[in-house]
């Protein structure tokens, strides 16, 4: 158990160093730390046998270990409000990830609208909050349904497409997406929203900066928390979904249709609670950004993100919960520290892609198998 | 028990099977013997609701089923081997086994029945956590059985089990099809392997080119002309 929270410390430590580092000596040495700690992994034997072995035993420790670290890592960032941004953005894709990755990765409904959905709960809150007065809050939780039910449109094609068409049909979906929000007067056209009010939770606004005991904490820790508590049930909940016997059919409707029918599953009924059930949390993901950020404009949602979205489960690995945070947790904030390589870092995205399909095709954290008492 | 009254069914311009009719009683063991192409399988899949006949009509219990999903004629008890066993590949034995007693959505009785299946097929217990891609020929055909049985259906329709299985297998398949209709379950067996269906069966029909071309009890269709002359080579 010790040796789980020795190595989580590690990781975070790492972590941390590496983000806040400045200076290039110190960045350098926290670079070189991560891959002598990577490489100790991978080449020392029975160091990963026991951690394996740790993990395996103890998944509670390693989990509510997790949990602390995630909860005192804006303590550590607390120097600099943009990397806080930064990790809040992490989480929202950890549940956007993990909407699209029920979609995607578990029923094989393969959804590039991911940019579409998450922008449709964004402009919901901006519509509902600038528009028609109501408080946030309650936009936030009106916002996912309204994607789920846009999500309706697509429920044709769905049934009727299946694979690369079904792709294609998704990406027109954004493109249409981002050519009505740039063109419709009531969505502010390519100006988009703008004065979204922020979230305020009996009284208490997100802009305020929260303060624990002498410590003060940027104001973005706020999102950073609602962030991590919704990635957490999002999480939680799709993990419940993914192991019960509905995962499971939507499982055997991605590998074979027919043998599914034969088995009773109906392939419609199924599809579809997938799909809504995904662009929920990826509407939910969207909503939650546009409170953050303030204002929501066409590029926010582009077709580029539904890309960065698919990105983060095949890396995470398909179909794997725990890859969906991994890959968040990876993707998001590592082009940020490459930001002085300008525009090239995109690059890195198309290389890193490439890169695992050819040899890690199942991502860096492979799906396992389901565990049944 | 099942009854098809001259049912078509047509792959757009292509009929597969012409105005076909037959009838299984319930606790028969009957079959269906043809050539490749005659529409065994489409057949199968017609009975399933996963083809659409274009005419005729096909009964489960003196209720019409023509009209249902595949879903709701599976929940009527009817379950399936289909062709070429079509298992789960990346699924572990036990999800496969789960699948099977899908469309009763977590019966309560699951470990009683998968208990069951393994009773019947000791081998699938040993190898539950293993994926089904990994396992043999054989043991992959009791699975696709296994996985029929976990809905205890009240109709089993077995597309061709036999097909690519040892001697020694097929011999142990067919006794287990025996034992399986003796335990109360009515069986539809679709076959290549005419000798050793005939055996076991009850009776049996002839399809060819999407046509019954005879039909009667097994004795019957073991000494019909048709029969010795196409399939046992006697």
């Amino acid at each position: 158990m010790l040796l789980v929270w020795l190595a989580e410390a590690v990781v975070f430590a790492l972590i941390v160093a590496g983000i806040l580092a400045e200076r290039p000596l110190a960045l350098a040495a926290a670079g070189v730390a991560i891959v002598v700690a990577g490489a100790l992994l991978r080449f020392v034997a029975p160091l990963r046998s026991a951690l394996v072995c740790a993990f395996a035993l103890h998944p509670t420790a390693a989990l509510l270990g997790g949990a602390a670290l995630a909860l005192v890592l804006p303590l550590a960032l607390r120097s600099s409000p943009y990397w806080t941004f930064v990790a809040t953005l992490a989480l929202l894709y950890v549940t956007i990830g993990q909407g699209l990755n029920l979609q995607i990765g578990t029923a094989g409904v393969i959804n590039l609208a991911g940019a579409a959905f998450a922008g449709l709960g964004g402009y919901s809150v901006g519509l509902l909050t600038v528009g028609a007065g109501w408080p946030s809050w309650l936009a936030v939780a009106a916002a996912p349904w309204v994607a789920v039910a846009v999500g309706a449109l697509l429920f044709v094609p769905i049934l009727k497409t299946r694979g690369h068409y079904l792709a294609l049909v998704t990406i027109a979906f954004v493109f249409i997406f981002n050519i009505l929000m740039n063109n419709l007067e009531f969505t502010g056209g390519p100006q988009g929203i703008k004065n979204i009010p922020t979230l305020r939770l009996g009284g208490y606004a997100f802009t305020a900066r929260p303060t624990l005991g002498v410590v003060e904490l940027p104001a973005h820790a706020n999102f950073y928390y609602a962030a991590l508590a919704t990635a957490f049930l999002a999480t939680g909940i799709l993990r419940r979904l993914h192991d019960s016997w509905l995962g499971l059919a939507l499982n055997t409707l991605r590998d074979d249709e027919i043998a599914a029918r034969c088995c009773g599953v109906s392939i419609a009924r199924e599809k579809l609670i997938a799909f809504s059930i995904g662009n929920f949390f990826i509407g939910l993901g969207g909503a939650l950004y546009a409170v953050m950020v303030g204002f929501v404009s066409p590029p926010d949602f582009d077709f580029g993100y539904s890309l960065i979205m698919l990105s983060v489960i095949i890396i995470g690995g398909v179909d794997s919960i725990g890859g969906v945070v991994l890959g968040a947790c990876l993707l998001v904030p590592l082009p940020e520290r490459f930001r002085f390589l300008h525009e090239y870092r995109l690059l890195l995205y198309g290389l890193v892609i490439v890169v695992m399909l050819l040899f890690r095709p199942r991502g860096l954290w492979p799906a396992g198998i389901r565990r049944y008492r | 028990m099942l009854e098809l009254r001259e049912v078509s069914t047509r792959y757009g311009p292509i009929t597969v099977l012409r105005s076909v009719s037959l009838a299984v009683g319930a606790g028969q063991l009957a079959c269906l013997l043809g050539p490749n192409g005659a529409g065994k399988t489409t057949l199968i899949r017609t009975i399933l609701g996963i083809v659409r006949p274009v005419s005729g009509s096909i009964w489960l219990d003196g209720a019409r089923i023509d009209r249902l999903r595949p879903h709701q004629i599976v929940a009527r008890g009817v379950a399936v081997v289909p062709e070429g066993r079509r298992l789960f590949p990346k699924m572990t034995v036990e999800e496969n086994l789960r699948m099977g007693a899908f469309i009763e959505w977590a019966p309560a009785d699951f470990a009683a029945r998968r208990d069951h299946v393994f009773s019947l097929f000791p081998r699938l217990a040993e190898r539950r956590r293993q994926s089904a891609a990994t396992m043999s020929g054989g043991e992959q055909a009791m699975l696709a059985m296994g996985r029929a049985l976990m809905s205890r259906p009240r109709l089993l329709l077995l597309d061709e089990p036999s097909l690519g299985l040892a001697p020694v297998l097929v011999e142990q398949l067919f006794a287990m099809v025996q034992a399986i209709n003796q335990s109360g379950t009515t069986v539809f067996l679709v076959e290549q392997n005419a000798r050793k269906t005939l055996e076991i069966a009850h009776h049996g029909f002839l399809l060819q080119k999407g046509e019954v071309v005879g039909a009667g009890s097994a004795e019957s269709l073991r000494r019909s002309e048709l029969v010795r002359h196409a399939y046992l080579r006697t």
